[in-house]
């Protein structure tokens, strides 16, 4: 489920504080009659008619080689076929989706091997059947300066080859045959390979066709996503020579999807039930809750406002869906620079925040439980690394926080009457807009209350991660307002790049906010990078987890659920591997 | 006559180009996200940032940057492409004219249509109960949001949500192009929103201006010459008295893009407005740039068109 923390929590901003009326509807409920997790949508599905989706954001662009956000992944796995994906009920299984069976990996960890699918065609204007260069093709493309796939140096850096790739063939993926495709690893991570193959970017992609559009000259962007070709039960709708931009993809207005003709129910456990889908972007969120919820053949496709929410629970109890597993947040606090180097002091500050009013200002116990460490529910690992209770650490043991265990660790710290007498004013830097700040301010006060002198601003997101906290050089001391969605079910995902040492970057965009660096704990992730068996990672990354939390380097505060709704009409099966939205091929309207 | 509009739109030009260069100013030096690091996206390395950056021009000098959007503009009327999806600009904002330009007339044309009625019957009938209606309507409407008005409309009178479903709500529009009927149904909302938010001050105007010159000389010598009243007040007053109006529409067409802007996103109408927002949370530099000068330009044509009006209406200003 991968998409960029940015999107994920401009997105959850409009989650605004809800009455406590709301709490009986815990964070794990199920919904109603219309909502299911149920992979064939229930009994009584209806095939035909159309789903009207309604956001607010736009999508930027869709090629499924470039494209890195949550409601596009939605989009797109009704469109493209990668090797794998995540049945909607179950966000940890690997299930084959253009690959024939479970991915093969080498004793050594090396080697993975995946067999292609037979009948797979692609939909118009290509209409041939789908090989393993296809595959390969779109791998390789993800390296092309056009494309710039943002994970594709993530998780797939290790292929043999990948080093030097710049989209041309990369050596250490091979295709000996039609049906079969070689993974080369420089490291034994074929398994996190395996699952990283549940992103877009292994859908396959027709080099004879795609080539033109992939091949620009210096600093422009591939404009293949405009007249890409479907895999899936659906498409794009696109003119007659296959153009989708302006007919399927209409920045700002709208995006649309038909059935894909060529696509073979045969080859795919999808039943596909939905004639038509109409994605409008750009409604104004609390009207968009409103139409879906008092309209018919409709779901919101992001986060509805707590005014919506509210509306929901009290009025459409059976149309709305709490999913779990949506994400966490935690503050940040930088361990580069004084003050926050201490140890100490950052426990105290944990022990200090009042964890139960960031959560209650958010909107209590429906936006999700309160975290204890940084492996959230349906990430692999997270009961090893101490489940719902946490690795019982003290300074993170009392939701609401607990003063004198913050004032014993300001002693520690060198300040014996507790309070804090540096000379430093604390640059703290949070998110604008309800409930956001509200969490910033909230924060803010306990750094007060242990004597710290402090400058809260508070500005929009990009601004946020693009100028103070994802910005070394900007020497900013707390970001209260980050978050982590998992890429896939793969631990590594939550921990590696917001934690490790290695992931520091003072010029990019650093995803260790907090610039953790430290040598045992980097050493642990390179160890527990390498290690191929499901189980052992899990333990591993759970063992880690407990080694970062111990070092306060951020404070964890909520584990999120994402609450989705839906027309009385609409059987909406969710997805919990992506944040609960409706899962496209698998819903249907009655 | 022509020389003064050929003066103006050489002004106009140049005070363009300094808006140009004022936005790329304020984008810089205002904090806004990194352009290359929101595309890269989460985790990229500092090599494909960089590799964007070098990519949109940003590793250029400040003045080389400007000076290259300046070079497009001026000599290919390139306003190069978005840095968010890549579209060319000039594509963008061409797709989502129409929308802004069909909602702004028509909101004029509605308020004029409003406001010049009831501030003529207002001045008429002085101390009536509809000249007090009209004062209290245009405190009203000053003081109401326009981004509460339109949620209001549509909460009371949208035809999916409403409570009186009487008209097409949010979502409804469809370009003038696809299907006539259906653009005019979707903009009626809309316009009724734009034009409360501005028909109440300009009836209040009105009637104050009128009130004033049916006092005035040549009003009582047409009198008692002998013509009708009607004639009176709407030949010999409200022609004179309709000049502030004319002067005052000229400036608040700024103002109703802004106003634009708030009815586009509540009524999801994809126009200039939301396109220029949207680009704003992207930190889209050229999107931004092409938004604003489209705006200004807007703003500078409104204004000469507002000159050559009152050429017309006035008979002094066309004997200059």
């Amino acid at each position: 489920m991968a998409r960029p923390v940015l999107r994920a929590l401009l997105v959850a901003l409009a989650t605004l504080a809800l009455g406590a009326s709301l709490a009986a509807c815990g964070s794990d409920g199920g919904g109603g009659a219309t909502t299911t997790t149920a992979t064939d949508g229930g009994s009584e599905a209806t095939r035909g008619g159309t789903l009207r989706v309604l956001s607010e954001e736009d999508f930027g662009d869709l090629d499924p080689g470039i494209t890195y956000s949550s409601a596009a992944f939605n989009l797109l796995s009704a469109t493209v076929r990668p090797l794998y994906r995540y049945a909607p009920d179950d966000p940890t299984t690997l299930v084959p989706d253009l690959a024939a069976d479970a991915p093969r990996i080498s004793d050594d960890g090396k080697t993975l091997t995946v067999k292609i699918r037979d009948g797979v065609k692609f939909g118009p204007p290509v209409n041939r059947e789908v090989t393993s260069r296809d595959v390969k093709y779109a791998i390789e493309r993800g390296f092309n300066p056009s494309v710039l796939n943002p994970y594709a140096s993530t998780y797939y850096r290790d292929v043999i080859g990948a080093e030097d790739a710049d989209g041309g063939p990369i050596r250490g993926i091979r295709t000996p045959d039609d049906r079969t495709i070689v993974f080369r690893l420089r490291r034994p991570t074929a398994g996190l390979l395996a699952q990283a193959t549940t992103l877009p970017l292994s859908a396959p992609v027709p080099r004879e066709y795609a080539r033109r559009f992939d091949a620009k000259p210096e600093g422009a962007v591939s404009d293949y996503g405009a007249w890409q070709v479907a895999t899936g039960p659906y498409r794009f709708a696109a003119d007659e020579r296959g153009r989708v931009l302006g007919e399927g993809i209409v920045p700002g207005r709208r995006v649309v999807l038909v059935r894909n003709p060529n696509w073979d129910p045969a080859t795919d456990s999808r039943p596909a039930y939905l004639d038509r889908i109409e994605w409008s972007v750009g409604n104004e969120p609390n009207v968009a809750g409103r139409q879906v919820l008092e309209g018919s053949g409709m779901t919101l496709g992001e986060t509805p406002t707590a005014a919506i929410v509210r509306r929901a629970v009290e009025r459409y109890e059976d149309q709305i869906f709490f999913s779990p597993g949506a994400g966490s947040r935690y503050a940040a606090l930088n361990t580069a620079i004084p003050p926050f180097d201490d140890p100490n002091l950052r426990k105290a500050v944990a022990a200090q925040l009042d964890r139960e009013q960031m959560r209650r200002v958010r909107g209590g116990e429906v936006v999700g439980d309160i975290a204890t460490h940084f492996l959230y529910p349906g990430v692999a690992g997270f009961e090893e690394a101490g489940g719902h209770e946490g690795p019982g650490l003290d300074f993170l043991a009392a939701p609401a926080g607990d003063p004198e265990v913050a004032r014993r660790y300001m002693v520690a710290a060198g300040y014996p009457d507790g309070r804090y007498d540096g000379d430093e004013t604390i640059e703290v830097v949070g998110m604008a807009g309800d409930p956001a700040d509200k969490n910033a301010q909230i924060f803010d006060e306990a750094l007060r209350a242990l004597g710290f002198r402090t400058r809260l601003r508070l500005v929009p997101p990009s601004v946020m991660y693009g100028r103070f906290c994802a910005a070394p050089r900007a020497r900013v001391h707390a970001c209260p307002n980050l978050g982590w969605i998992r890429d896939f079910a793969d631990p590594q995902t939550v921990l590696d790049a917001a934690f490790n040492g290695a992931a520091i970057s003072l010029e990019g965009n650093n995803s260790n906010w907090s610039q953790l660096d430290d040598p045992a704990i980097n050493r642990a992730m390179a160890r527990a990078a390498l290690l191929v068996d499901e189980q052992e990672r899990a333990r591993a990354w759970a063992k880690i987890d407990r080694m970062i939390t111990a070092t306060a380097a951020a404070i964890p505060y909520l584990w999120d659920t994402q609450p989705v709704v839906s027309s009385a009409d609409v059987r909406c099966v969710h997805q919990l591997w992506n944040q609960g939205h409706c899962d496209l091929a698998h819903s249907s309207v009655e | 006559m022509t020389r003064v509009v050929a003066r103006r739109l050489v002004a106009g030009a140049g005070v363009l180009l300094a808006l140009t260069a004022v936005t790329f100013l304020i984008f810089f030096a205002l904090p806004s996200g990194d352009p290359a690091a929101l595309r890269a996206g989460r985790g990229a390395s500092p090599e494909t940032v960089e590799r964007i950056r070098a990519s949109l021009g940003l590793d250029e000098p400040l003045p080389v940057q400007y000076l290259t959007f300046l070079q497009r503009l001026l000599l290919e009327g390139d306003l190069g492409h978005s840095w968010h999806d890549d579209l060319p600009v000039a594509e963008l904002i061409a797709g989502r004219l129409p929308a802004t330009l069909s909602l702004m007339a028509g909101a004029v044309v509605l308020w004029l249509a409003i406001a010049i009625p009831l501030g003529t019957l207002a001045a008429v009938r002085r101390g009536s109960w509809l000249d007090r209606a009209v004062g209290a309507g245009a405190v009203v409407a000053l003081s109401a949001p326009v981004y509460w008005v339109g949620l209001l409309a549509l909460y009371l009178l949208a035809d999916d949500i409403g409570l009186v479903p009487l008209l097409p709500g949010a979502g409804a529009y469809v370009p003038l192009t696809e299907d006539p009927l259906r653009w005019l149904g979707a903009l009626v909302l809309p316009w009724l929103v734009l034009a409360a938010a501005f028909g109440g001050v300009y009836a209040r105007m009105l009637r104050a201006s009128l009130v004033e010159v049916l006092d005035q000389p040549h009003v009582r010598a047409a009198r008692a010459k002998g013509l009708s009243e009607r004639r009176v007040v709407l030949r010999h007053g409200v022609r004179v008295a309709i000049m502030p109006l004319v002067t005052l529409l000229g400036v608040d067409l700024g103002a109703l893009l802004g106003g634009a802007v708030l009815v586009e996103t509540v009524f999801n109408i994809p126009g200039i407005g939301r396109l220029a927002l949207d680009a704003i949370g992207r930190a889209d530099l050229p999107v931004i740039q092409g938004t604003v000068l489209v705006a200004g330009a807007g703003v500078i044509v409104a204004n000469l068109l507002v000159d050559v009006a009152h050429a017309l209406l006035d008979p002094r200003i066309r004997a200059r």
